[in-house]
């Protein structure tokens, strides 16, 4: 059997900076800030207080019964209707039973889980959850989405924390590649969630304020939901039914640490052999990537790493190659973050406009490579690179082109 | 796809045995795993994994950072690499990755954790659970403990997962991006999930019927537990001269949109996942010589997977050993469908498949006939495995002993 090409042709965002392709992919090279006051739950006993939230607009109207879904999979219906939308896609023309849905996350529906915790802590169990099992578990949020737009293929969900969207894409990658569907939609979802903010609050890894990666003042990630969705079909596909291609994916490569949960590789290891894997997968070498979308989630211990990863993959070309991340625009929408982020990349080889990282006012001497400081540039970017990082030890690096026939 | 997927080891943790073989022959003696629940307070009965212990598989090493679902997994994966021999030394050089199914995963972890910043306030939290608050800890605490660099995927598709990772690692190995991978499944009984299993109003009250096809069924009993298969590129594995225990041949899915709410329509999506199976691994449905059958209770769901069985098989239906095992084990979801994998190599390799445990009353109309609770001695080479999660995601693998 041929190995098929596979491209974007459909690109679906939800998010508190800006919903669907352009008003999104504007907003990023305008260097919009998606951070407020956290109104979901009350911060009052934490020492943070902003997050990333959407607020301005609900996820609600794009789903025929939004009562009966969490917010996860309503997000995530909103970014898919808006990606098939953007793809120009007949449905009636699709064979529903190769129609496949990949999605990654990290917390899956965890407002869930945080109602019933509340009935628990309450003693009121009996108000509690009658729809828990029908809510809760992750894999509703691939399958709420299937049965929105009554897609029968291959539906699989990738908890992978923060590398998800980057695992769920490089799954319907390969089921393409490997003819097991004829569209796929592919991303990451997450809503915002008490829990990650706990946590994170605890690490002391929440900026009070601003994200800020790359900066020498940066003082921590800032928590956030979203959804992103692309639309992947091979090559031959797209072109039959003449659709707009956005870009190709050219490879990507997966691993992890086995070091740590929650830290990094003290040595990098495991982003620097994720990233050597894409390189080879995509058979493009390191002078050719114009753009990286860095994991930049504004920790100190992050950046640095990433910083120092991207040298040891880069060499003499990591002074050359500019890297940004929308995180401090958006703060880091979890399992969303990097299906977004492959958004961005595929953006980027299409227009040649590389999003800025905004608040970096004061470059880290540590980090010196060029992040694209607040204002959006104009470059030719050929190949780009997506990095992401996630708890668990895991890596993801996905690449991909320009479309140019 | 010139690679085959191989299997060259297997581990399994579950309510009856720590071993496949001992799991295949307490299932051929038609042992139940349910018994009433220890882990905490309920009711009901259960496959619980009986005075679990991980320093057995693991060691003295700090085992505190991994929960109880961490603990299963990691204990399963080293059953397996201890059997497909993939030493400590052999892993520091080359990649070994894991590509695990659950659906409730470190839940209970979860819970608990938000409900001390529910009662006490946020700044009592635990770090250290905080890591386990992600869906894919068990899988990254698993890398950590047995240094597994490779490619670290979870899976999550209902209980059809874990079979769904076998076959979402047969074709890592088989385009060539892994060389060797453990791929399977694990679950954990928590109060959490059989709450919302309870409210569903899914359980059986007692293992008499919770028996699959059997008419005096009524719904499932809950189990845990965890199993891998190690996965290696043939190649690679005759080149290190590993035992080949099986092959993987092919596997497929499908999505019931409606999921499960009408039956005709998850029947024909059930045949469709079994046909899909068979295409991919281009074989007939006189190549299939048994089967490991999803069924767990359900009224309905059992029925339409009978119903489905008889769609694909037609005649041959009434010659084809089938087995269940959700009666002896309960339904461990995640761990589901590799667990059924891993017994049912053994029982391909041992030429009995087990009757179904409890089952006394066949359905009438439920045209099955080779269901009943005695064991089928037959000389078998391929089986097919089926998991099918009642809420709509379908997965059916075919695998050969070697």
């Amino acid at each position: 059997m041929d190995i098929q090409r596979v491209v974007v042709t459909g690109i679906g965002v939800f998010t508190s900076i800006g919903t669907g392709c352009s008003d999104f992919w504007q907003a990023l090279l305008n260097g919009q800030n998606g951070i407020s006051p956290v109104e979901s739950f009350d911060t009052s006993k934490y020492n943070v207080h902003v997050g990333g939230e959407i607020k301005t607009v609900s996820p609600e109207p794009y789903v025929t019964e939004p009562q009966k879904i969490g917010r996860t999979s309503q997000l995530g219906i909103a970014a898919a209707k808006l990606a098939l939308r953007d793809a120009a896609v007949d449905l009636a023309s699709l064979d529903l039973t190769r129609a496949a849905i990949s999605m990654g996350t990290t917390s899956g529906e965890p407002t869930q889980i945080e109602e019933f915790d509340d009935y628990f802590v309450g003693d009121d169990l009996e108000s509690a959850g009658a729809e828990m099992l029908n809510l809760y578990p992750c894999h509703h949020i691939s399958a709420h989405m299937a049965s929105e737009l009554a897609f029968m293929g291959r539906n699989t969900m990738i908890p992978a924390a923060c590398a998800a969207g980057t695992y769920a894409i490089a799954h319907a990658f390969d089921m393409l590649r490997l003819g097991q569907a004829d569209l796929a939609l592919a991303g990451g979802a997450d809503s915002f969630s008490r829990i990650t903010y706990s946590g994170f609050a605890q690490l002391k890894a929440i900026a009070p304020e601003r994200c800020q990666p790359f900066d020498a003042n940066r003082k921590g990630m800032i928590p956030a939901e979203g959804a992103g969705v692309l639309v992947l079909e091979p090559l031959e596909r797209a072109r039959r039914r003449n659709a707009r291609i956005y870009a190709e994916i050219a490879g990507y490569g997966l691993s992890c640490d086995a070091y740590h949960m929650t830290g990094g590789h003290p040595e990098e290891a495991g982003s620097v052999s994720a990233m050597e894997k894409a390189l080879l997968e995509s058979g493009v070498r390191v002078e050719d990537i114009h753009y990286i979308s860095a994991h930049g989630t504004g920790t100190p211990t992050n950046d640095m790493h990433e910083t120092l990863a991207v040298k040891k993959v880069f060499g003499d070309c990591a002074l050359k190659v500019p890297i940004s991340s929308i995180k401090s625009m958006l703060g880091h929408t979890m399992g969303a973050a990097s299906a977004i982020e492959t958004a961005v990349c595929a953006l980027a080889t299409h227009t040649d406009c590389i999003p800025p990282t905004i608040n970096l006012d004061d470059p880290d001497p540590e980090c010196d490579l060029d992040y694209v400081p607040n204002q959006v540039r104009e470059h030719r970017v050929g190949v780009a690179m997506n990095n992401a990082y996630a708890f668990g030890g895991v890596n993801a690096s996905l690449i991909v082109k320009k479309f140019e026939g | 796809m010139s690679q085959r997927a191989c299997i060259t080891g297997k581990g399994v943790i579950s309510s009856l045995a720590d071993h496949p073989n001992k799991l295949h022959h307490a299932l051929c003696r038609g042992q139940c795993g349910l018994n009433p629940i220890q882990l905490f307070e309920t009711e009901y009965i259960g496959g619980e994994v009986p005075q679990f212990d991980a320093r057995v598989y693991l060691g003295e090493g700090n085992l505190r950072p991994l929960d109880r679902i961490a603990q299963l997994t990691a204990s399963a994966a080293q059953l397996a690499l201890a059997d497909s021999v993939w030493t400590e030394d052999m892993r520091s050089e080359q990649d070994v990755g894991i590509v695990l199914g659950t659906v409730f995963s470190s839940v209970h972890t979860i819970g608990a954790f938000d409900q001390i910043a529910v009662r006490r306030g946020p700044r009592f939290v635990k770090p250290l659970d905080f890591a386990n608050t992600v869906i894919n800890a068990p899988t990254g605490q698993t890398a950590i403990w047995h240094n597994l660099r490779g490619i670290n995927s979870t899976l999550a598709t209902g209980a059809g997962s874990g079979l769904l990772a076998i076959g979402y690692a047969s074709d890592l190995i088989c385009s060539g991006r892994a060389a060797a991978l453990l791929a399977g499944g694990a679950e954990e009984l928590s109060f959490e999930m059989l709450f919302g299993f309870d409210r569903a109003n899914m359980l059986s009250d007692s293992a008499e019927s919770a028996v699959p096809f059997d008419e005096r069924r009524t719904g499932l009993a809950l189990g845990e537990g965890a199993a891998f298969l190690m996965l290696e590129a043939v190649d690679q594995a005759q080149a290190r001269g590993a035992s080949i225990l099986g092959i993987i041949r092919g596997y497929g899915t499908a999505f019931d949109p409606i999921r499960g709410q009408d039956a005709d329509k998850l029947q024909t999506a059930m045949a469709a996942a079994i046909r899909a199976a068979l295409a991919h691994a281009e074989m007939s449905i006189e190549d299939i010589h048994c089967i490991s059958a999803s069924a767990y209770g359900s009224p309905m769901g059992d029925r339409c997977e009978a119903n489905a069985i008889n769609d694909v098989f037609g005649d041959q239906t009434a010659s084809l050993p089938i087995t269940a095992i959700k009666s002896a084990l309960g339904e461990t979801l995640g761990a589901s469908g590799a667990i059924q994998t891993v017994a049912l190599l053994e029982h391909l390799h041992q030429g009995v498949l087990p009757g179904i445990c409890g089952f006394k009353t066949p359905e009438m109309g439920l045209r099955l006939p080779t269901s009943s609770n005695k064991n089928c001695t037959t000389n078998m080479k391929n089986g097919l495995v089926l998991s099918f999660g009642h809420d709509g995601n379908l997965c059916a693998l075919v695998l050969s002993k070697a």
